[in-house]
């Protein structure tokens, strides 16, 4: 049993910020409603869509350089293993930029987004404490987050974007707590296609989990394939093989139900487990009543891969199609891919995961264009971690700071926004050799974790002032929105 | 099926539980006490079939009417010393088996669950001449199963995805281990091949600075964070030690560099290499070249899938002194390993130096009590545990087999329900739900093999979890991982509750619903369910009773499935059910029917879900 680090009443005043001061303006209930009311009432519709790569992608190897000095430096770091033919040249906006950077081979897709103003490069995106320089960190003088270089650790900093409270929910879950009250329908804000993540646990609002299997098929609405929709129980009469019940028995259904829901009727439990278990029932069964009614019949025009990646945004944009039904205004999407962790095999590995992500990516800005809705779904990614400069022959290390991409039309596209890093290999004997190397081949981020998640929020709808509360260290860092958002 | 009839079948529901709610009115939700609560002791075994069943439960994958016959004649102490001396049961040998008896089938990660199954529910298994082919080690294997779910290694990994010699063999280890020593353990893990790939450990390389080369790290850093001491220093009890209210960490970058060194120069074992099987692994000192990158195994099952890793000590750091852990008594100074030992030397005294940190005691209690009892155990019992690995009682440290015991036949484990009635216990995986089943109800198929946890869907993608099929190295659950609401509130963890996503709220009871609805002994119900490899249960046993006694039916299902723990509420609502179902409509069918019904509502409910 965990000992309790936090007292229960200070829980609860925080749970609806994940952590944020006791002390902060909005640290007690009666403000926290509040707030929530007073976040009520959006016009239109926005999505935030967060693409996880689990494992830690190397960024080194996925926005590469084509010529000059990056380029030398590049192909003395990496041996090997760069990237040396088929770039997918970036051509940024005057004044976007380096213009000597293109994508992995395996990504047309997405370096066309970019060069058409719908995508844009966040550069060296890292878990920070506070801005720290090369000597910061050797000579130990600023605090850096606990635990770098290990993905569970470097994950949830990523999701929660507090490397101070290794306790502190999502930060998906965090803008969910404040905005939910804006949505009219009951369904969740935070849906979930790739199972139970720490960046949309929040306090008060639950994800809820959707099976994207044979979505990107459904989609398609060919008729060999089934419809998507969220499972329901056969039990009770309305689920795959509920056919098997005897319906000379005219009661089994009402009967099965009455004795299931007696069971699990939500609070009565003794037992504090069986509650939980309980109260996932109840809720898992009422949401999926609601989203199958309004996902019946529905498809897209678009086209997904039938990958992985494409399953599951396939079914965000079904999802996303059926918002109005669902009474939503405000959504939070959470997908996630893995295999990320090139430790060896990188050259192949990389390829298929890149070629996944860039198509999946290229047909769901489409489908959202399709919608209707393009300039109000923003997607954007994260991993736990870039990963190192210095190879292990036929793969990289744990790394810190990480390129990612920010995709919808509503981005300031076509631009990079952060410098990108030396790739120059590192000399023990001048620290110089590359001032963003930790002294080991890992990148220090120069843009924290919580700057790209704040210009994120702030685009979604969270005011000024709720974005300091959910973000309590963004002060640190020389700005608070880092200029992606239109 | 029409939304419509459906909304008017829900509203027919909700009458119809209002008035089950009404006459359950004032039953207590709580397991009535007259059941098993005894102050005797653990020396005097079980006292009842109650506590029999709830050892059992813990100790097994399920008890069936005779495993708690058995008990209750031999005792705690007499069937955990017939449990250490049982027969091992391991995997590989199935797989040989099928490749030479199913040439025209697909040998593929789904047979290695079906020798799984077979083991752990203790089937006759076909790939054996009687008169020993039923696995009888069922504490065993329950071990092994706890420390796959530690020591990970998974078909997720693109190469062990296709190769089920290696888990399998992987898996037979950690059995062969289970009540050895940690420390034997330690080292089996880290040399496996499996493991070498699963976490690239293997053909790693010392560092070279011209090619910008550094050790690989994965393995240093996971053996630590999740195989042996953790992230944090703890206290005897398990808690984290804390200075000035920060928690302290076990190791920093430099000792995951320290420890990256050591495990560097580990390739392919050479038995069977040759010209005309594989590529031996070798580097030829005076001739410059070696095959370090380039040997191995070429078929599934070539024996390197399966033999401990070898050194190639070309390719082993023996320049640098490599920092390894610190903590009072360590045998190293400072904790340094000083340059030159060969990669064996290295590897032992590395491993030594991580086995007697003072955390992996606490560590491995908490992992184990965990996976076999509770997910909330107290300190108290945290420590009690941690002291039997520090000292079995004869001087040893690392004895698992003094672990299990002492998890097992502690108070808290025997009694722990009733001394923390609200939170004591854990939520049952849903593989475990799915042996206890199969055990309680005497399935069996009717060819011998087990097919039935090879679906479509796979079954990971519908109950959330598989033998060895984890989406990572930390397990398909982490040990502190908090359902959000009441549980997360109160301070407490429930590793289980990760993967109770609202997919598997419905595909779990959905899987259920399938087994007990079509695959029962002499059904035709379904698409295979006559299946040679489709496990059948036998709900013909209860069938009569069923018929005529329902409530001796409920009270019988509560024994074998709850220990004697479902509460007067429940009961009711399951006899209500029961006597819904007449005769009229089932004719000769309705005890098999009633047998159905009981089955998934308790598979199903709150109270069978968590195991206390």
């Amino acid at each position: 049993m965990h000992v309790n680090r936090r007292e229960f009443l200070r829980k609860s005043i925080c749970a609806a910020l994940g952590g944020a001061s006791l002390y902060s303006a909005i640290g007690s209930l009666k403000l926290i409603g509040a707030a929530a009311a007073a976040q009520r009432g959006f016009s239109d519709y926005k999505a935030l869509v967060c693409v996880f790569m689990y494992g830690g992608n190397d960024s080194f190897n996925t926005i590469v350089p084509m010529s000059g000095t990056d380029l030398t430096n590049y192909l003395a770091s990496r041996g090997d293993l760069a990237i040396t033919t088929g770039q997918q040249a970036l051509t940024p906006v005057a004044g976007g930029g380096p213009t000597n950077y293109g994508l992995h081979p395996a990504m047309p897709e997405l370096a066309g987004l970019f060069n058409s103003g719908k995508a844009a490069i966040v550069a060296n995106v890292g878990s920070l404490l506070y801005p720290t320089t090369q000597s910061d960190y050797q000579d130990g003088t600023v605090p850096t987050p606990a635990q770098l270089f290990s993905h569970d650790d470097q994950t949830n900093q990523w999701m929660t974007s507090r490397p101070d409270d290794a306790n502190a929910n999502g930060w998906g879950g965090r803008i969910a707590d404040l905005l939910y009250a804006s949505n009219t329908g009951q369904v969740p804000m935070s849906i979930t296609v790739s199972g139970q993540n720490r960046f949309q646990r929040g306090g008060t609002v639950n994800q809820f989990s959707v099976n994207s299997w044979g979505a990107s098929c459904a989609a398609s609405g060919d008729p060999d394939c089934g419809p998507f929709s969220v499972t329901t129980m056969s039990y009770l009469g309305d689920g795959p093989e509920s056919w098997l019940l005897p319906w000379q028995d005219q009661n089994v259904v009402a009967d099965d139900m009455a004795a299931y829901n007696a069971l699990i009727q939500s609070g009565t439990q003794a037992h504090v487990l069986e509650r939980a278990f309980a109260d996932s029932a109840t809720r898992t069964i009422a949401n999926s009543t609601l989203i199958n009614t309004a996902l019946n019949g529905v498809t897209l025009a678009t086209a997904f891969p039938d990958t992985d990646l494409g399953n599951q945004l396939a079914a965000v944009a079904m999802l996303i199609k059926v918002r109005q039904a669902l009474g939503m205004s405000r959504q939070i999407y959470f997908v996630a891919v893995g295999n990320y962790d090139t430790h060896g095999t990188q050259l192949v590995d990389q390829n298929d995961n890149l070629t996944e992500l860039s198509q999946g990516l290229a047909a769901f800005y489409n489908a959202t264009v399709e919608l209707g809705i393009a300039d109000g779904v923003t997607t954007f990614t994260a991993s736990d971690f870039g990963r190192s400069l210095a190879v292990n022959a036929d793969g990289t290390d744990h790394g810190w700071g990480g390129h990612h991409f920010v995709l919808g039309g509503g981005v300031r596209g076509q631009r990079f926004y952060g410098a990108m890093p030396s790739l120059a290999q590192y000399d023990d004997n001048n620290p110089n050799s590359n001032p963003d190397d930790t002294g080991y081949g890992q990148i220090i981020p120069k843009q924290a974790v919580d700057q790209y998640a704040a210009t994120l929020a702030s685009w979604f709808g969270v005011d000024a002032s709720s974005v300091n509360d959910i973000f309590p260290n963004l002060g640190r860092f020389p700005s608070s929105d880092l200029g992606f958002m239109n | 099926m029409a939304i419509g009839s459906w909304m008017r079948r829900g509203l027919a529901a909700v009458v119809a539980s209002l008035s089950i709610a009404a006459s359950a009115q004032g039953l207590s939700h709580w397991p009535d006490a007259g059941f098993g609560d005894s102050f005797d002791g653990v020396s005097g075994g079980p006292a009842s079939d109650n506590e029999a069943a709830r050892f059992l439960a813990q100790a097994t994958f399920g008890p069936s009417p005779n495993d708690i016959a058995h008990l209750r004649s031999v005792g705690y102490t007499g069937w955990l010393n017939e449990q250490f001396a049982a027969p091992v049961s391991t995997q590989t040998h199935y797989l040989d088996w099928f490749l030479v008896a199913f040439p025209d089938d697909y040998l593929s990660d789904d047979t290695r669950l079906e020798v799984w199954a077979i083991n752990s529910v203790g089937t006759v298994d076909p790939s054996r001449p009687p008169p020993n082919n039923v696995a009888t080690d069922q504490l065993r294997q329950r071990i092994a199963f706890a420390l796959s779910e530690i020591f990970v290694v998974s078909n997720s990994n693109g190469t062990l995805a296709y190769e089920p010699w290696a888990l399998a063999s992987f898996y037979d280890m950690l059995a062969g281990d289970a009540f050895g020593n940690y420390r034997t353990l330690l080292e089996d893990v880290s040399k496996h091949p499996a493991m070498g790939i699963f976490l690239s450990s293997i053909q790693n390389q010392k560092a070279d600075a011209t090619q910008n080369i550094h050790p690989d790290e994965n393995y240093a850093r996971e053996v630590m964070q999740l195989f042996s001491i953790g992230l944090k220093q703890l206290n005897a009890d398990g808690t984290p030690v804390l200075v000035g209210g920060q928690e302290v960490p076990t190791y920093d970058q430099t000792t995951v560099r320290g420890f990256a060194a050591v495990f560097t120069g580990w390739d392919w074992n050479n038995t069977g290499c040759g010209d005309t099987t594989y590529t031996c692994c070798m580097y030829n000192e005076d001739e410059g070249w070696g095959t370090y990158f380039w040997c191995g195994p070429s078929n599934y099952n070539d024996p390197p899938w399966m033999l401990p890793m070898e050194p190639v000590e070309h390719y082993h750091d023996n320049t640098s002194d490599k920092q390894l852990l610190v903590y009072p008594g360590v045998a190293l100074p400072g904790g340094v390993l000083v340059h030159g030992g060969d990669a064996q030397t290295e590897m032992t005294h590395a491993l030594d130096n991580i086995f007697n940190h003072p955390n992996v005691g606490p560590f491995i209690a908490m992992r184990l009590i965990e996976r076999l009892v509770t997910s909330n155990p107290t300190p108290a019992y945290v420590q009690r545990v941690a002291q039997v690995f520090d000292n079995n009682g004869s001087g040893v440290r690392g004895d698992l087999k003094a672990v299990v015991k002492a998890i097992l036949l502690d108070p808290e484990a025997r009694y722990g329900q009733w001394q923390l009635p609200d939170t004591f216990g854990k939520l049952r995986e849903p593989l475990l739900k799915i042996t206890q089943m199969w055990r309680a109800m005497e399935a069996r198929s009717t060819g011998g093999r087990i097919g039935t946890l090879a679906p479509w869907p796979p079954i990971e993608e519908q109950i959330g979890q598989a033998p060895q099929r984890s989406p990572t190295v930390f397990n398909f659950f982490k040990p502190d991982f908090e359902q959000p609401g009441e549980v997360e509130q109160r301070g407490l963890v429930s590793p289980e509750f990760q993967i109770l996503t609202d997919t598997a709220v419905v595909a779990t009871p959905n899987y259920f619903f399938h087994e007990v609805f079509c695959d029962y002994t002499g059904s035709t119900n379904c698409w295979a369910s006559d299946d040679p490899t489709t496990m059948q249960m036998n709900e013909d046993r209860d069938a009569a009773l069923a018929a005529t006694d329902p409530a001796g039916l409920v009270d019988k299902y509560s024994a074998l499935f709850m220990s004697g723990q479902m509460s007067p509420f429940m009961r009711d609502v399951l006899i209500t059910r029961l006597n819904q179902l007449t005769e009229d409509n089932y004719g000769q069918d309705l005890g098999r029917t009633r047998v159905q019904h009981a089955l998934y509502l308790i598979l199903n409910s709150p109270e069978y879900s968590i195991q206390k």
